[in-house]
């Protein structure tokens, strides 16, 4: 929240640090460099929703330190899953198959990744796909970094079973960002699909600033799923992209259950002819939590397609802001771009939108958009209620059904179990306000 | 027994497009018990479907004088639901699409909704429930999986009201043109669904234009509904006798001031 006055000063702190923690001169020079943005770069556009007094940016100096693999407890790890979990900067768990491993497949901390694989992080860490210098919350992500990922597929690999990554925000201790980074790049023809779980230890409020860039080379594809409950007194950040080349897709399919304020940021490059993307949201929003979501899809490639949707439900005294962008850039004919983007109210207290915004410069394209703010179907809750299901029951119902199109797109059916069991407390911990 | 009756019932809805309310039902009356099958016949917009969802409780329909009682206890007060496990069933002319809840769990929640919460009916219990019922109705187990009447057609969402109606069991069951858009194969495993509930324990209340249907549920009792009244009851042969003369033929032979929708 604070402004960082003493430019100088933060900026030997930092190397220092980057120097005392063993990274390579290239990481620490990008640091300095995302310093330099961060003096005068300005905070991302978010239409109809306010993130200046967030506190976005707080000025705690880069420290590492281990965190205590205890408060990964609630990780369901097991030697046959292909997963990775992190408490805070500290790895605890990394299980690849060695017949994976022997494939080329990559799956490690990013500052490893850093030191090891230069040639395969240092030209897509922050240079491409997001970009260090695009604005206030990308510098500060730059410069402050402390913990990570780093996954390669190689060329033509085809993973069947879903590559879990497991992040628990130590927030047990105060002062304590987490500003964690997944870089996935996905040579051509490879072909996985990746879960992220992003959970809260502790009670301190912190930030979370946590980024996904993917990478997805000419005919790959790369199936994201995310399940997002961070706790109530963090404030997360979330910025994910991918960069999608000739004939790659990349699905997003996005459960943001976090209890706290959320600031999500959803980009889908389609750069490449023939390109495709899918974004999904979910999101439930309870209490005085304020959420509010850019989901972007931009056609560049001829014959690209996009779609995306949101769908909320918000309760109590909560904000929602949905922002569906649909940007198709002149020269990508034959593009398609849908979107949908849903709100259920569930209080009249609660305040919400969902906002289509289109910027199609080309002529030869198909794009359409759908858009409501309302009220639980009535004829849906009449119909379960003409069966003897009670009116509580048959709102979670209808509301579980509202947001069951990310539920569907998630692999693990464990996963998903806890995502509906997740939506089902939610709903039974917001109280009613009609 | 379980009686059901209603008492000169009048019922309005409001038009929301032009504001302004409208009396359908003008004084029905109607008893039936269980071991019953009755049948209402009438013109379109006669009031049969308001009928049906008045006694279902749908908040769109609004009584303004007369009374519905299901063993002698007036219903008008209750909410959907508890008419609902009170042993009221409707199967319905148009059933609401609702993605993400499957059909089986769908049928557990309301079977369940009628038990007591230490008395849940079990997974096993309830498949075999549910296969027995799939092949009388001659329904794909995949049907169970999918989301509750998403993407089902005319026909399937018609079996699958009666596929509801055989695994809740209700008291009495109103059935609201259950008919409508099915083809004749598919008429006679509905047919056939609805004639396995007949007995001690089941009434029903059949809505439908057409004699057709009646060919394979036979009613015991046959009500014929015209301008917001029923006007004529009889034995089933009265609707063989309508399906020949017409419905404007039994208004003039009563002498009834009612004007037909469909008549030009």
């Amino acid at each position: 929240m604070e402004a960082v006055q003493d430019y100088t000063a933060l900026k030997s702190e930092l190397a220092a640090a980057a120097n005392d923690h063993g990274e390579p001169k290239w990481v620490v020079d990008q640091r300095l460099a995302a310093v330099d943005n961060l003096a005068d770069a300005a905070l991302p556009e978010v239409n109809r929703f306010d993130i200046h007094r967030w506190p976005l940016t707080p000025a705690e100096p880069l420290t590492f330190s281990q965190s205590n693999g205890d408060l990964a407890a609630n990780v369901p790890v097991a030697a046959d899953h292909i997963q990775i979990v992190q408490v805070g900067q500290t790895t605890v768990t990394v299980n690849l198959p060695a017949e994976l491993a022997d494939q080329g497949v990559i799956l490690t901390d990013i500052f490893t990744a850093f030191r090891e694989h230069p040639d395969l992080t240092q030209p897509h860490f922050m240079t491409e796909i997001i970009k260090t210098n695009e604005d206030r919350l990308t510098s500060f992500h730059a410069a402050f970094l402390n913990s990570g990922i780093f996954l390669y597929v190689p060329k033509g690999v085809v993973i069947d079973q879903p590559i879990e990554l497991h992040l628990v925000q130590d927030s047990t201790q105060e002062k304590h960002p987490l500003i964690s980074h997944v870089l996935i790049v996905a040579e051509a023809d490879s072909h996985f699909a990746v879960m992220q779980h992003l959970t809260t230890q502790g009670d301190c409020a912190n930030l979370a600033s946590c980024m996904v860039e993917v990478l997805a080379r000419s005919n790959s594809e790369v199936h994201f799923s995310s399940f997002d409950e961070l706790g109530p007194n963090t404030t997360t950040y979330l910025n994910r992209r991918a960069n999608i080349s000739r004939d790659a897709t990349v699905d997003w399919a996005i459960g943001l259950m976090n209890d706290g304020d959320t600031f999500g940021d959803f980009d889908s490059e389609l750069i490449g002819e023939n390109s495709k993307s899918d974004a999904k949201v979910i999101t439930l929003t309870g209490g005085r939590q304020r959420v509010g979501v850019n989901t972007r899809v931009t056609n560049r490639g001829k014959k690209s397609t996009g779609n995306i949707l949101q769908r909320g439900v918000i309760m109590e005294k909560s904000k929602l802001i949905f922002n569906g962008i649909g940007h198709i850039i002149h020269g990508a004919a034959g593009a398609n771009a849908e979107q949908e983007n849903r709100v259920l109210m569930m209080s009249s207290k609660a305040h919400g939108d969902a906002n289509p915004i289109l910027l199609i410069d080309e002529n030869d394209v198909l794009a359409g958009h759908a858009a409501s703010v309302g009220q639980v179907d009535a004829k849906q809750m009449y119909y379960l209620m003409s069966r003897g299901i009670t009116k509580a029951q048959a709102k979670r119902l209808v509301i579980r059904g509202f947001l069951s199109a990310v539920l569907q797109a998630i692999p693990a059916k464990d996963v998903r179990q806890n995502l509906t069991d997740t939506i089902e407390r939610k709903l039974e911990n917001g109280a009613e306000i009609e | 027994m379980a009686t059901l009756e209603v008492k000169d019932l009048h019922v309005e809805v409001k038009d929301d497009e032009q504001n302004k309310t409208q009396e359908i039902l003008k004084g029905v009356n109607l008893t039936m018990k269980t071991g019953e099958i009755h049948a209402i016949m009438g013109p379109n917009g006669t009031g049969k479907s308001t009928l049906s969802q008045t006694i279902m409780g749908q908040p769109a329909y609004h009584v303004t004088q007369g009374d519905i009682l299901l063993n002698g206890e007036s219903i008008l007060k209750m909410p959907v639901d508890e008419r609902a496990r009170k042993g009221l069933f409707l199967g319905m002319q148009y059933p609401a699409e609702i993605q993400g809840v499957t059909n089986a769990e769908f049928l557990r929640a309301a079977m369940n909704s009628r038990r007591a919460d230490d008395d849940q009916i079990s997974v096993m219990a309830f498949l075999k429930e549910l296969d027995k019922n799939l092949e009388l109705l001659d329904m794909s187990e995949s049907m169970t999986e999918r989301y509750l009447n998403e993407g089902f057609s005319g026909g399937e969402k018609k079996r699958n009201e009666i596929l509801q109606l055989l695994m809740i069991k209700p008291t009495f069951a109103l059935l609201d043109e259950i008919d409508s858009g099915l083809d004749i194969d598919a008429l006679k495993v509905v047919s056939k669904g609805v004639n396995s509930m007949r007995g001690d324990n089941f009434g029903s209340l059949i809505i439908t234009h057409y004699q057709r249907l009646l060919n394979y549920i036979v009613p015991d009792v046959v009500h014929v509904m015209m301008g917001g009244r029923i006007v004529k009851t009889g034995k089933a042969d009265l609707a063989k006798t309508l399906e020949k003369e017409g419905y404007a033929g039994l208004r003039d032979e009563l002498g009834l001031d009612v004007e037909l929708v469909d008549e030009n």
